[in-house]
C-alpha cells in the first residue's frame, strides 16, 4: 500500500469529515465585525479627545502658581487616549487575522485605522456627540471625573487667582455671581479685559482670573466664557 | 479505490480540490501530486530524516483535508499546502526542540546564494560539507525564506502566502538573510 492509499484509509476509517465552509465564513467575517467595531470605537474616544482639547484651557499652563504637571494631568483625557490606543490594537489585531489581512504591514494598518478614526470620529464631534457621549459616560460610571468637572476644580481657585461661576446680577462696576460650588461672591469687574465673545448678562456662565480680595469678593483681571474655544457656552453636563 | 495521479495530471488543482470534496478518492491524486516536493521542503527547513518528513506530511495531509473548505482559490493551492505543511513543521520541530543534522539544504543554499559560478562549487565541495554546520546558526525566519526563494524558487507573492507576512517583508526579510549568509560563510570560501 502506497503512502496515498494509507492517507485515504486513515481518512475513511476515523471517518474524518472537512470542516464546513461556514464555519470559516463566520470566522473570518467575526474578524471583520471586531475590526469594525474597534474602528468604531476608536472613532468614538477619538471624538471625546477633541471635546476634551476644545474645552481645555492651555493658555493657563503659562501662568498658573501651581504645577504644570499637575495642570496637564487634569487637562489631559488620558482615559480616552487609553481607549483610543486600546480599540485601535484591536482594529489592527482583527484585521491581520482575517483572511487576507497579512498582506498588510502593522504600520500600514495602524495608519489606516487611526485615519480612519479620526475621521469618523471628528465627523462624530461635529455633530455633537462626543458632549453627550461624555455627559453620559460621566452619569453612568461613578468613579469618572468629566472632563467638565476637571474643568470646575482648576477654575475654582480664588485664592490663586482663577474663579468660575453664574452671573446672579449686574451693577455698573460690579456683579454678583455664584460660582459652581454655590458659594456667592461679588467680582468687581471695572478694568477687567472681558473678551468680546461674552457678555456680562444674568444667567452667563464664566471664568475669570484675578485676585481675592476678601473671602467673598474678587477683582476680576479678565472673563473669559465658560466654553473652551466657543464663543458661548449654553450646554454643560445636567447635574 | 485510489485515483492514479496519470488519470488526474491534467485536472488543475481548483478542479481537483472540488473533486475532492465530492469524492475523497480524487485526494489520493492531490497528496501524489504534491508528495515529493513537500517531503522535499520539509527536510530542506528542518534537515530532519525522510521517515520524520514522511509522518510531518501525513498529519499535514490530514489537517488538509479536514480544512479542504477553508482553501480560497484566489491562492495558488500549492501556496496553502505550503503553509500548512511549513506550520505543521515548527510545531514538530517546537515539540522534538531541534533541527535534523542534515546539511544538504545548507549546502544547495550555499551553491545558489554564494557561488556566483555554480560550477566551481565542485573544488569547494569537501571544505564547505565540513563546514556548513554553522548555517544551522542562522535564524529559522531567515533561513525559511531563503529556502523557499533560493531552493524551492518560490516568486515573492507565493512566499508572502505560504508565510502569511507582506511581501515587503518577504523582501525585507531575503535581503537581511542573504547579507547574514555571506556573513557567515564568508570564512567557507577565503
Amino acid at each position: 500500500m502506497d503512502n496515498a492509499e494509507k492517507i485515504i484509509e486513515m481518512i475513511r476509517e476515523k471517518e474524518m469529515k472537512p470542516k464546513a465552509r461556514w464555519r470559516f465564513t463566520i470566522k473570518d467575517s467575526l474578524s471583520w465585525a471586531a475590526f469594525i467595531i474597534a474602528v468604531l470605537f476608536g472613532a468614538l474616544a477619538f471624538s471625546v479627545i477633541l471635546f476634551a482639547i476644545q474645552q481645555s484651557d492651555f493658555s493657563l499652563i503659562a501662568h498658573l502658581s501651581h504645577s504644570i504637571f499637575e495642570l496637564m494631568l487634569g487637562l489631559i483625557p488620558l482615559i480616552w487616549i487609553i481607549f483610543l490606543v486600546v480599540f485601535l490594537v484591536i482594529a489592527i489585531f482583527s484585521i491581520k487575522n482575517s483572511r487576507k489581512g497579512y498582506k498588510f504591514t502593522s504600520l500600514s494598518l495602524a495608519g489606516f485605522c487611526t485615519a480612519l478614526s479620526i475621521l469618523l470620529g471628528t465627523l462624530f464631534f461635529i455633530s455633537g456627540g462626543a458632549r453627550w457621549l461624555e455627559n453620559t459616560f460621566a452619569t453612568k460610571v461613578r468613579q469618572y471625573e468629566s472632563i467638565e468637572e476637571k474643568k470646575t476644580k482648576v477654575w475654582t481657585i480664588p485664592e490663586d487667582g482663577y474663579l468660575s461661576g453664574i452671573i446672579l446680577s449686574v451693577g455698573d462696576t460690579t456683579f454678583k455671581m455664584e460660582d459652581f460650588n454655590g458659594k456667592s461672591w461679588t467680582v468687581e469687574f471695572s478694568e477687567a479685559d472681558i473678551v468680546p465673545s461674552i457678555s456680562i448678562v444674568d444667567g452667563e456662565k464664566i471664568k475669570m482670573t484675578g485676585n481675592m480680595t476678601s473671602g467673598d469678593t474678587f477683582k476680576a483681571d479678565k472673563i473669559l466664557p465658560w466654553g473652551g474655544f466657543q464663543h458661548r457656552y449654553h450646554g454643560g453636563r445636567d447635574k | 479505490m485510489i485515483i492514479t495521479l496519470e488519470s488526474c495530471k491534467d485536472i488543475p488543482d481548483n478542479e481537483l480540490v472540488r473533486l475532492s470534496l465530492e469524492n475523497l478518492d480524487y485526494f489520493s491524486c492531490l497528496y501524489q501530486r504534491y508528495e515529493p516536493e513537500i517531503i522535499r521542503y520539509i527536510q530542506r527547513i528542518s534537515g530532519i530524516d525522510p521517515d520524520e518528513s514522511q509522518d510531518i506530511l501525513q498529519e499535514s495531509f490530514i489537517k488538509i483535508w479536514r480544512n479542504l473548505n477553508e482553501y480560497d482559490a484566489s491562492l495558488k493551492l500549492s501556496s496553502w499546502i505550503y503553509r500548512v505543511v511549513h506550520n505543521e513543521t515548527i510545531s514538530y520541530i517546537r515539540k522534538k526542540k531541534s533541527y535534523g543534522k542534515d546539511n544538504t539544504s545548507n549546502i544547495e543554499l550555499f551553491k545558489n546564494i554564494i557561488m556566483e559560478e555554480p560550477e566551481s562549487f565542485e573544488a569547494y565541495e569537501d571544505k564547505i560539507n565540513n563546514t556548513l554546520g554553522i548555517i544551522d546558526h542562522i535564524p529559522f525566519k531567515f533561513k525559511e525564506v531563503l529556502v523557499l526563494k533560493f531552493l524551492e524558487k518560490k516568486s515573492y507573492e507565493e512566499i508572502s502566502d505560504i508565510l502569511r507576512i507582506p511581501k515587503g517583508t518577504v523582501a525585507i526579510r531575503i535581503n537581511r538573510a542573504k547579507k547574514l549568509f555571506r556573513e557567515m560563510t564568508e570564512g567557507i570560501i577565503s
